[in-house]
């Protein structure tokens, strides 16, 4: 168990910043997710942990120990890799010994050891094959192995559920958690899947362009996002957006909705301009009330009890184009069209028409210019 | 499955013997050649095998000729040319697959161009090259410039082989304590054993089948003759011995089907399979 802290940490590729003054400080025991579209600098900033790229500027810790220059196998880590890369000529019992084999274990204890972790993952059974002849879950269980045999200071995950069909994924995400549950090894754990980081983090560290938008828990990260990027982000489906008038009546701000006036919570002093962009998460939507703006439905996704419901967002309070704002992993979300999400026995079908609130406190208010939030 | 019609099993049949007899016919003709008496060697037509086979002629060769010799020596330039070259080749294919080099594309491209030069052409300033360094009637001549002709060629092959491991497995490595140098021998290399068995077989088969520059540069000292060099003494200005050079070829091809048959077991490819997703 140990800290882990990255100090200004940069990474440039010539002209290219992948990484910009990252600054990080994670607790001992800590599950620390780093969360962000492809190309945001998360896989980099875990390979200049692990020590696999070198940093351009800053400095990383371990444990309180400055390892920004130390090889990979001086950090006492232990990484799982989104292809697991097992050694395909060695044997499960060879692939998890390898790491205790080259800090010069007796053979006895490196036996004793990987024989404790194969129970713990139930590969006792496959311990002599290849893992050629492993299926796609034990072979992700051989990777995890290696990394716990060792007992090392810090686990680095890369992805390591991205090659799982979907119910082995939801399977092995609690398996990892209730893991590093019971060992407390300090864990940072990289996914560009932020229903893996809201469900497996402690702390989720949002990243877009190589530089971090927001540290904080998932209720954090949920409730109070920093800017738009990270309410757009997190949550499926993501936050509503839509833009609308600051008025200002009897000291206290307020916006519309179409019809609907919405009073916000923010002080009328924080809003600049006459406009502001709103956003509202699909869950706190109120459908079918007597009050709101009327709205005909569009698509409806029926998930059972769930529903998905698609409505065009009120005339001329569209924000434009999402994508430039959340990045290209909600590219096909149209700002026109607002999701409502609700969990009721009532049958919606397309085209009817309904009512649409936002209640009061649950809106969020943005910046238009630094898209910062404001509420 | 589809169960094959007769036809196309009998077409299938008839293409591999076909192939097997016209690559084969070089080494009948061989044997034939070796084993008829003197008289018959040129009738016409030729017969199907030998009345009486003449089987001396392997001890006759063993016994006029340094021949154990000769074999001695080309195995000794073979494995030295294929060991050097693999280990240059090794090295360079690693560094220019894993490696983001200041004009590595470019400079892996400049390294085939020299496998593109003959070696007749190279053969003159490599004479001079080994002359002034005292080189010339050792066996280290031939090994190095073979070499000159294998390792870039070596490199191209195992760069192309290197690429196809996952960088990854040597992260892991990395990750487990090995050295970047011990990544490379305890899990690229046998990850990598069919790209290397491959390099090796083509390293000692180009080694093995070389005339050029063994006959230039051992032809002054005749205890360093290598096989090919030897066999091409029996042909004289007047009588050529076509038996015993027909028995020695035959026996020198013999180390050469040894090799394949032991790297053969490496070569057969999707080692890595299961490494990964």
């Amino acid at each position: 168990m140990a800290t882990i802290d990255f100090k200004n940490v940069q990474k440039s590729y010539g002209e290219v910043h992948a990484i910009r003054d990252f600054t990080l400080h994670v607790e001992e025991g800590d599950f620390c997710v780093f969360v962000g579209p492809s190309g945001c600098g998360k896989s980099t900033a875990l390979k200049m942990l692990a020590g696999l790229e070198a940093t351009t500027g800053g400095t990383i810790s371990i444990g309180g120990r400055d390892v920004t220059d130390a090889g990979p196998g001086k950090r006492d880590i232990a990484m799982v890799f989104q292809n697991y890369a097992l050694y395909p000529h060695m044997s499960v019992r060879s692939n998890i010994g390898f790491g205790l084999k080259m800090r010069g274990q007796d053979k006895a204890e490196i036996n004793r050891r990987v024989e404790a972790a194969a129970e713990t993952l139930e590969l006792t059974d496959y311990l002599d094959r290849r893992p050629r002849a492993l299926s796609g879950g034990q072979r992700q269980r051989v990777a995890l192995g290696r990394a716990i045999v060792r007992e090392p200071s810090a686990f680095l995950m890369d992805e390591p559920l991205s090659n799982l069909d979907a119910k082995l994924r939801v399977q092995t995400r609690s398996e990892i958690v209730n893991l590093q549950k019971r060992l407390g090894v300090t864990t940072i754990y990289v996914t560009h899947d932020q229903v893996e980081a809201l469900t497996m983090a402690t702390k989720i560290v949002v990243m877009r362009g190589g530089v971090i938008q927001q540290i904080g828990s998932p209720e954090t990260l949920f409730a109070q996002p920093a800017n738009i990027f990270v309410a757009g982000f997190i949550g499926s489906p993501g936050m509503n957006f839509f833009r609308g008038p600051v008025e200002v009546v009897d000291g206290r701000a307020q916006t519309r909705f179409g019809e609907q006036v919405v009073p916000l919570s923010v002080a009328p002093d924080a809003l600049r301009g006459g406009e502001a962009i709103f956003g509202i998460r699909p869950e706190h939507l109120k459908i079918g009330g007597d009050t709101g703006t009327p709205v005909a439905l569009g698509l409806v996704e029926s998930l059972g009890t769930e529903k998905i419901l698609h409505f065009p967002t009120p005339e001329g309070q569209a924000i434009g184009s999402l994508q430039k704002v959340i990045g290209s992993d909600d590219a096909g979300r149209d700002s026109a069209t607002m999701l409502a999400r609700v969990i009721d026995d009532r049958r919606y079908t397309d085209g009817e028409t309904v009512r649409v609130a936002l209640p009061e406190g649950k809106v969020h208010v943005f910046d238009p210019e630094t898209q910062k939030a404001l509420s | 499955m589809q169960k094959r019609s007769y036809l196309g099993t009998f077409g299938i049949y008839a293409t591999v013997i076909f192939t097997c007899a016209v690559l084969l016919f070089p080494i009948y003709w061989m044997i034939l050649t070796a084993l008829s008496p003197r008289t018959q060697l040129r009738e016409f037509p030729p017969r199907f095998w030998p009345d009486d086979p003449q089987w001396g002629v392997f001890a006759d060769l063993l016994a006029t000729q340094p021949f154990g010799l000769w074999m001695w020596n080309t195995i000794l330039v073979a494995v030295a040319t294929m060991v050097l070259s693999l280990t240059v080749g090794v090295l360079a294919a690693y560094a220019l697959s894993r490696h983001r080099l200041r004009g590595g594309q470019g400079l892996g491209l400049f390294i085939l161009t020299s496998k593109m030069l003959p070696a007749t052409l190279l053969v003159i300033p490599l004479f001079a090259i080994f002359k002034s360094l005292g080189l010339v009637g050792s066996l280290w001549s031939v090994v190095i410039a073979q070499s000159t002709l294998i390792v870039p060629f070596a490199t191209w092959m195992l760069k192309g082989y290197f690429d196809t491991i996952p960088p990854e497995l040597e992260h892991a490595a990395l990750v487990d304590g090995c050295s970047p140098l011990g990544a490379l021998v305890r899990v690229v290399l046998p990850v990598a054993a069919p790209g290397l068995a491959a390099t090796a077989l083509y390293a000692f088969v180009i080694s093995w089948s070389d005339f050029l520059y063994a006959r230039t540069f051992l032809t002054t000292s005749e205890s360093k003759w290598t096989l090919n060099v030897g066999i091409a003494t029996l042909k004289g200005e007047f009588v050529t011995d076509w038996n015993t050079i027909m028995a020695a070829s035959l026996m020198a091809a013999v180390p050469i089907i040894g090799v394949y048959l032991f790297l053969e077991r490496y070569l057969v490819g999707g080692l890595s399979s299961g490494s990964d997703k």
